[in-house]
């Protein structure tokens, strides 16, 4: 028996050990060892590790869904025109807002204002057998609020966008720390071979745009075979997943025969485990280049599911769009599927805004629900839907601020209570005063509802155990069926 | 029994499995602490008993010996030397009831663990200090002793001679060459390099091109790759809108550094603290860019006070790292668990830069007021930065103004042409005539009609007053999106220019007037009688006062894209002169629209000239009106004249266009100078212990700059005498800081042998790994520190060792012995970094550019809307012209939030903070990044060129000299046999299909290849196999 235990060791060794130490190929090989795909003594050179089937042996915890769609509203949206109905601050509109409330507390641009109290501009109705307040700006979810699990206790500790997306993806604003999608791929694998695990899609409003970050999809400190890969709305959907003109798919295909051939003849004279990787990598590259075309060819959706979306050009790039193809990943297998819809910042024109952003992602978020579930995926695919904060229930001119004590996200799907509210805030809106639910203890439900214990799910750094949740987090057991 | 009844005592939750090397030992070796404990204790049990008091449990310390000695609460004794049995800690971990680490840690010792704590408590316990903090004395080098044997091998040897190891052949020599070449400067050899090493049968000939390549000015830019991971060298802010930042300089100065072999000492001192040297150098002020490569924020809703403790935070980390290789990060808000890194030498260490002057949120907000910064927007740099010159920028612009002579020599030449006599005189008579209508050569204009306008809507309600003399007075503020549109009506002839004038006089009355006005636009066209509007372009313009502006952080030229007026503005009258790109010539019905537009703009007048200039401000000069009217024009004199022609009538559009381009070109080389964000030092701010790192909670003690407290030789500040960043950089590199050169000497290793000694660069502290080599580590880091820090001593030390020169093939039947090949019985393989794949395959093409060092950043090819996310500003990318395009990587734009797909995909980190390793992964993108991007494609149809049009007509001649251009060796037969094979096929492709051919042969701003498309089409299909092949990226 060797005295060398390659599961152990890779799962041991510092992150950057492992991957600079890749003598015999830890790089691509330890993964396969750690799959127990290869046993120890294989001889050289080894067969190229085909995917990734995750660090997790067996689920921590029981299976409630199998993958994510996080739905970023990006720049924040205001509870109290979604889901958060506040008619006492309704009634207090225009006048100042007790100081009691916000004394000592962190404010953004509303720093050294005098506050005054905005009510809400939109209407709210009850829906659903379940009766959830919901803006009427919202028709559609309305429609499918017994599907929802609307939390209304969400704080955050981030008050500017750059870092509050940080915490929110990440747990953490220190740089390098990885983000949700990052530990779902690196934990539990991916389904899809051909896909990436991790995909992110970017769409925009007419208002209360906000810049983002593709650190928000970095894999940090994990292999960056891990991170989530951006799908662009213009040119290719993955970066060079397309030919250069004047090569077709045939002649493409030519060349990486013949990229393998000379790749193979190297392998013959140098003992180099990473040639046999390489070699694998351009089969999964060719896949790529057939599947991402094919994923993102929607002639095969009817006209009626376009409608259902209110898709009015498929791939345009818009969140409807976007929500249709998130559909379209998740039956391919792709384990974590980030759509930010960059529309929610809102310090000024809350009124029209909040107007315009629902017009964006009303209809499709409901349609994203309906599809799965009549496709019998709900039941297996958390979705979640919310942004990096709220906003003050205080106006800033004819909007409002960044507000972090207290905002409303929902989930639904995969193990979650459907038709049901979660928490609450006080009377003005201003603070989760009922189960609060911070961003580590939602991490720490999304990864218990995906079968993984947050406490376990950890990588070595700098000496450190790097996890999701930090040293934070619990399970939110009233979000859970 | 159990003394102690806790259950979660010894760990956080983890869910790895064990730490350390692993390792078997024998029965009869001894069992070091360093080597064998330390790594299990720190991984299970200092969480709970080490260095932190608030976290301890029990009262048990097991970090320190005599506090392991003691009895716990429970007086329990921890550990009793030389008496397992009686040692509570031994109990625990063999006991499986209620054992250590307790189960829900999740961190089970592993048999051979638990026995290896047992015999070290049996053989007495004993404690060794951690090894990279433990005072560095030079160990002697293992013998035998010999003059001719590197010390680097005597080491290595040693440790593969105990394991019964034979060290591989050295390389064959032509794969040698190629893995030195690359090392020391990215860049693969040229044939003639390898030829001449080939045939150089001398006993040195290897050293000598050692030294041939440190000499190489591609050996400063291959270590700056390196070094700007560590300092976070980076083109952009980082946060939110991901600004510009303006530091190239900086790189300049870091590749200088390592082509200059500056002693490391110096360039440490130099970039913490050179500011504060007696009578800095512009270099060493530029150097001290590093402490203002941080993350920075503009973003509206910020506050000050946070991101300078964000700001504040991130200096630590990174000098910890890039100096200590030392991870400072957790103790932000805690005591370290692992290492003695106490909360405040965090905050001690943080003191040191206090004085570094920066602002929280880099612009001037209604909730956050900034004088500074009055008047910045999101298109403007981040202060403080120092105006220096770049040599880059300096030899282009010479050569811009030696075009711009040659041009206008030219010029003239051809206006004082014979030929052209009878026109020059027949437009001077004409001129003349007009400057006798019009002496100031600016014919001022009354308006015919003056709206105020908002969109297509016509402001009725707030007329517009037009006095005699033409001052336009709308007698209110304009408000966003209001404007004035001008309707004049010249007197015929020609249109060369237009002048606004702006009497900056706040009227009087009731109204508030923004003060001084800014912002003013100014857009020209032509109405038809039809009512139909034609836009006028207009190709240079320029004021005579104004306030610099910005796009993304680049000054703009002129006032071309609109005009800011400096505050305070004197109350006087500002003028703007605007060139038409072509000299207009109003027809009949047609008249001339000017749109008008600023803030504020109290009163102002319009004029047009029929003269041109070379520059706007020069139009009707004194010097020209005096060339004009002379009536026998000097020599001089003669010369205005042709240039007044030239460019007030466009003779000859072409040159009239061309001069403007040429301007243009000049223009972007800002007079040869740049801008550098630098170190300031100012009054130092208060810096606080802050509890759990939160800015917001000032119960803290205040503390003053401090060396480590767990390092030898601190430094501390006394209220008399305030430490300054200097005694820190000079504590830094003095013989009694331990690490600085452990650090910098294990992060050097690792360049040149695949792994680090300690392979975690990033955490010599006790959670890293205890060194392969800890011996020869301390040796080369005495010997960095005791030779005058000099770099190039390490690496020609290293690169010329035998070890260094193995064969790099790797064996097999050591997979088990040594399965990270941390002996070292053979080299490692190494794919190159990010910016050398790149550099490597524009080598290998021709294209690459090597004609200049340093410079701005350069930006390859870039798939379309990879910004589309970013805004404030909102921002395109451009790729570079033929001028840069081709430049190394070390060049490449940085952006922090989008970092270059191809950078990006092989590896290369975002620089957000200190980066001491780079991953090496091998994915599929990697593949796609290699066939698809357009520089890799670009570059495999130059590299076909290059072998078609290199003389050779032969294939078999042609494969070889592929071959010797991207693998520096001939091809194999097999290679042979399938290329060709290939080759066959591809010109089949072709031949069938020109149409795709000769899309293929234009992809990038190369000039196209030429003679036989379907020969060219099939080599460049060859190449591309040939750049995409592992060997290729790979130095062996």
């Amino acid at each position: 028996m060797s005295p060398f235990d390659p599961t152990a060791h890779a799962l041991s060794v510092n992150r950057r050990t492992f991957l600079t130490q890749s003598a015999y190929g830890l790089g691509g090989i330890a993964y396969a060892l750690l799959q127990s795909k290869l046993a120890a003594a294989t001889a050289a050179p080894a067969p190229a590790p085909t995917g990734w089937n995750g660090a997790l042996r067996e689920a921590h915890l029981p299976v409630r869904a199998k993958r994510v769609i996080f739905l970023c509203m990006a720049g924040g949206p205001s509870q109290l025109e979604t889901f958060d109905w506040k008619p006492q601050l309704k009634a207090l509109d225009g006048q100042p807002f007790p100081a009691s409330f916000t004394a000592g507390q962190q404010l953004a641009q509303l720093q050294n204002m005098v506050l005054k109290a905005r009510g809400p501009v939109a209407s709210f109705s009850k829906r659903g057998q379940a009766g959830i307040e919901i803006s009427d700006l919202f028709p559609h979810l309305g429609r499918v609020a017994d599907e929802l699990c609307v939390v209304r206790s969400m704080q955050t500790e981030q008050i500017n966008h750059d870092t509050a997306h940080a915490f929110m993806n990440t747990g953490s604003i220190i740089k390098g720390r990885p983000s949700m999608g990052s530990w779902l791929l690196y934990g539990l694998g991916a389904e899809t071979q051909d896909l990436p695990g991790f995909i992110v899609l970017t769409s925009q409003g007419k208002t209360g745009q906000q810049p983002i970050s593709a650190r928000q999809w970095s894999s940090g400190v994990l292999p960056s075979r891990f991170q989530g890969i951006q799908f662009q709305a213009r040119g290719d959907a993955v970066h060079y997943v397309g030919n250069p003109e004047g090569v077709c798919q045939s002649t493409q295909r030519q060349v990486i025969e013949e990229v393998r051939r000379m790749n193979g003849l190297l392998a013959a004279g140098t003992h180099d485990p990473e040639i046999a990787t390489r070699i694998a990598q351009y089969e999964l590259a060719f896949k790529m280049q057939t599947s991402v075309p094919d994923l993102t060819d929607f002639k095969n959706e009817p006209q009626s599911m376009l409608d259902l979306y209110g898709v009015k050009e498929p791939g345009d790039g818009s969140y409807a769009s976007n929500c249709l193809l998130a559909r379209r990943l998740a039956e391919r297998g792709v384990r974590m599927i980030q759509l930010y819809h960059r529309a929610w910042d809102h310090h000024d024109n809350l009124e029209g805004g909040m107007k315009s952003g629902a017009q964006d992602v009303d209809q499709a978020t409901a349609a994203l629900i309906t599809d799965l579930k009549q496709r019998g995926m709900l039941d297996d695919t958390l979705i979640l839907w919310g942004g990096e904060f709220g906003r003050t229930p205080m106006g800033q001119g004819t909007g409002r601020d960044h507000h972090i004590l207290g905002f409303s996200v929902f989930m639904a799907g995969g193990g979650v209570k459907a038709g049901t509210v979660y928490g609450a805030t006080d009377e003005l809106g201003y603070r989760a005063v009922e189960n609060p639910v911070n961003v580590h203890d939602l991490h720490a439900t999304m990864l218990a509802l995906m079968g993984v214990d947050h406490r376990r799910l950890s990588t070595k750094f700098q000496g450190l155990d790097v996890r999701l949740t930090g040293i934070a987090g619990e399970v939110v057991k009233g979000l859970m069926a | 029994m159990h003394a102690v009844s806790c259950r979660s005592l010894f760990f956080l939750c983890v869910v790895t499995v064990v730490a350390g090397p692993s390792r078997m030992l024998a029965a009869n070796e001894k069992i070091s602490f360093n080597r064998d404990i330390r790594p299990i204790m720190s991984d299970t049990c200092f969480h709970c008993h080490g260095f932190d008091a608030k976290t301890r449990e029990a009262g048990m310390r097991l970090d320190v010996r005599d506090e392991a000695l003691k009895p716990t609460k429970t007086e329990a004794l921890p550990i009793v030397p030389g008496r397992p049995e009686a040692s509570e800690i031994i109990n625990r971990i063999f006991d499986d009831r209620d054992p250590m680490p307790p189960v829900d840690a999740h961190k089970p010792l592993t048999p051979a663990q638990k026995e290896l704590l047992r015999r070290w408590v049996a053989e007495g316990a004993v404690y060794e200090p951690h090894w990279a903090y433990a005072p560095l004395v030079q160990p002697p080098v293992p013998p035998p002793a010999r003059g001719d044997l590197n010390p680097i091998d005597a080491f290595i040897r040693t440790r593969l001679a105990e394991k019964q190891i034979k060290p591989s052949p050295v390389a064959d020599k032509s794969r040698l060459l190629r893995r030195v070449t690359f090392d020391l400067t990215g860049l693969p050899p040229t044939p003639e390099e390898m030829a001449t090493f080939l045939a150089d049968p001398a006993p040195d000939a290897y050293e000598k091109h050692v030294e041939r390549l440190l000499a190489s000015p591609r050996h400063g830019e291959r270590m700056a790759v390196w070094w700007l991971d560590i300092a976070r060298f980076t083109d952009t802010v980082g946060f939110h809108g991901d600004q510009n930042q303006r530091i190239f300089p900086y790189r300049d100065y870091v590749i200088h550094a390592f082509n200059a072999n500056k002693r490391f000492d110096q360039f440490t001192i130099e970039q913490l603290a050179g500011d504060l040297l007696p009578n800095p150098t512009i270099e060493q002020r530029v150097a001290t860019g590093y402490n203002r490569l941080n993350m920075m924020t503009r973003e509206g809703g910020a506050q000050p006070k946070e991101y300078l403790a964000k700001y504040g935070a991130e200096r630590v980390r990174s000098v910890a790292a890039a100096w200590f290789g030392s991870t400072f990060g957790c103790a932000e808000c805690h005591d370290h668990k692992f290492d003695p890194i106490k909360t405040r030498d965090f905050y001690e260490l943080q003191s040191f830069f206090a004085d570094v002057k920066q602002y929280g949120v880099y612009g001037d907000y209604d909730y956050t007021r900034n004088p500074d910064l009055k008047g910045f927007n999101n298109d403007f740099p981040f202060p403080p930065e120092i105006e220096v010159e770049s040599p880059y920028l300096v030899a282009r612009h010479a050569r811009a103004q030696d075009e711009i002579a040659a041009h206008v020599t030219a010029m003239r030449r051809q206006a004082q042409a014979p030929a052209a006599a009878a026109r020059l005189a027949t437009w001077l008579d004409e001129t003349r005539a007009y400057l006798g209508r019009v002496p100031s050569g600016w014919e001022p204009l009354r308006a015919t009609k003056a709206e105020l306008r908002k969109g297509d809507k016509v402001i009725t309600e707030r007329p517009v007053t037009v006095e005699t003399d033409g001052t336009v007075y709308g007698g209110q503020p304009l408000a966003n999106r209001e404007f004035y549109r001008i309707t004049l009506q010249p007197d015929g002839g020609r249109i060369t220019a237009l002048r606004l004038e702006v009497m900056l006089e706040p009227p009087a009355g009731p109204v508030e007037w923004k003060w001084p006005p800014s912002n003013v636009m100014l857009i020209p066209s032509v109405q038809c009688a039809e009512g139909e509007v034609r836009k006028l372009e207009v190709v240079f313009a320029d004021a005579t006062v104004k306030a610099p502006r910005f796009i993304n952080g680049a000054e703009l030229h002129g006032i071309t894209a609109g005009w800011r007026l400096p505050e305070p503005t004197k109350r006087e009258t500002v003028t703007g002169v605007w060139l038409l790109a072509e000299p207009l010539t109003l027809a009949a019905g047609e008249s001339l629209v000017v749109i008008v537009s600023g803030e504020t703009l109290p009163k102002f007048r319009m004029a047009t000239s029929r003269l041109g200039a070379r520059d706007p401000l020069a139009v009707a000069s004194a010097a020209t009106l005096a060339a004009l009217t002379a009536p026998q024009p000097t020599p001089a004199q003669a010369n205005v004249l042709a240039d007044t022609w030239m460019m007030s009538t466009a003779e000859d559009p072409a040159a009239f266009a061309r001069y403007h381009q040429l301007v243009a070109k000049r223009n972007d080389t800002y007079g040869g100078k740049a801008w550098s964000m630098i170190t300031e030092a100012t009054q130092p701010m208060t810096v606080r212990v802050l509890p759990r790192g939160n800015w917001q909670d000032e119960s803290g003690p205040v503390v003053l700059p401090a060396t480590p407290s767990f390092l030898p030789g601190r430094l501390e500040s006394t209220p008399e005498k305030r430490l300054t960043r200097l005694d820190l950089a000079r504590w830094l590199v003095s013989p009694a800081n331990p690490l600085t050169a452990r650090a910098v000497t294990n992060r050097l290793w690792a360049l040149y042998f695949g792994n680090a000694l300690s392979a975690a660069v990033d955490d010599l502290g006790s959670q890293g790994e205890l060194p392969s080599h800890p011996e020869l580590l301390d040796w080369l880091a005495s010997e960095f520190r005791d030779r005058g820090w000099d770099v190039r001593h390490m690496i020609r030390l290293m690169v010329t060792s035998a070890t260094y020169r193995q064969s790099s093939s790797l064996r097999p039947e050591l997979r088990d012995i040594d399965p990270a090949n941390r002996l070292l019985a053979s080299q490692n393989p190494r794919r190159l970094e990010a910016e050398f794949v790149r550099d490597n395959a524009l080598a290998i093409s021709g294209l690459l550019d090597l004609r200049d060092l340093g410079g701005p950043s350069a930006k390859p090819y870039q798939p379309p809307g990879y910004y589309v996310a970013l805004q404030f500003p909102d921002r395109d990318y451009f790729a570079s012209d033929a001028d840069a395009q081709w430049r190394r990587g070390v060049y490449s734009h940085w952006q922090r939030t989008f970092l270059h797909p191809m950078l990006a995909n092989f590896d290369a980190p975002s620089r957000d903070e200190c980066a001491a390793a780079r991953n090496v992964s091998n994915t599929p993108q990697q593949a796609l990044t290699l066939l698809n991007d357009p520089s890799f494609v670009e570059a495999a149809r130059a590299f076909a060129g290059r072998i078609l049009s290199a003389g050779v007509r032969d294939e078999a001649a042609r494969l070889d000299l592929a071959f010797q251009l991207a693998l520096s060796r001939p091809p194999q037969l097999a290679e042979r046999d399938s290329l060709t094979t290939f080759l066959a096929a591809q010109r089949a492709v072709y031949r069938a299909d020109l149409a795709s051919a000769k899309k293929l042969l234009r992809i990038g701003l190369a000039p196209p290849l030429g003679g036989d498309l379907v020969e060219a089409a099939a080599w460049t299909q060859l190449a591309r196999v040939l750049l995409n092949t592992q060997e290729v990226i790979t130095r062996y």
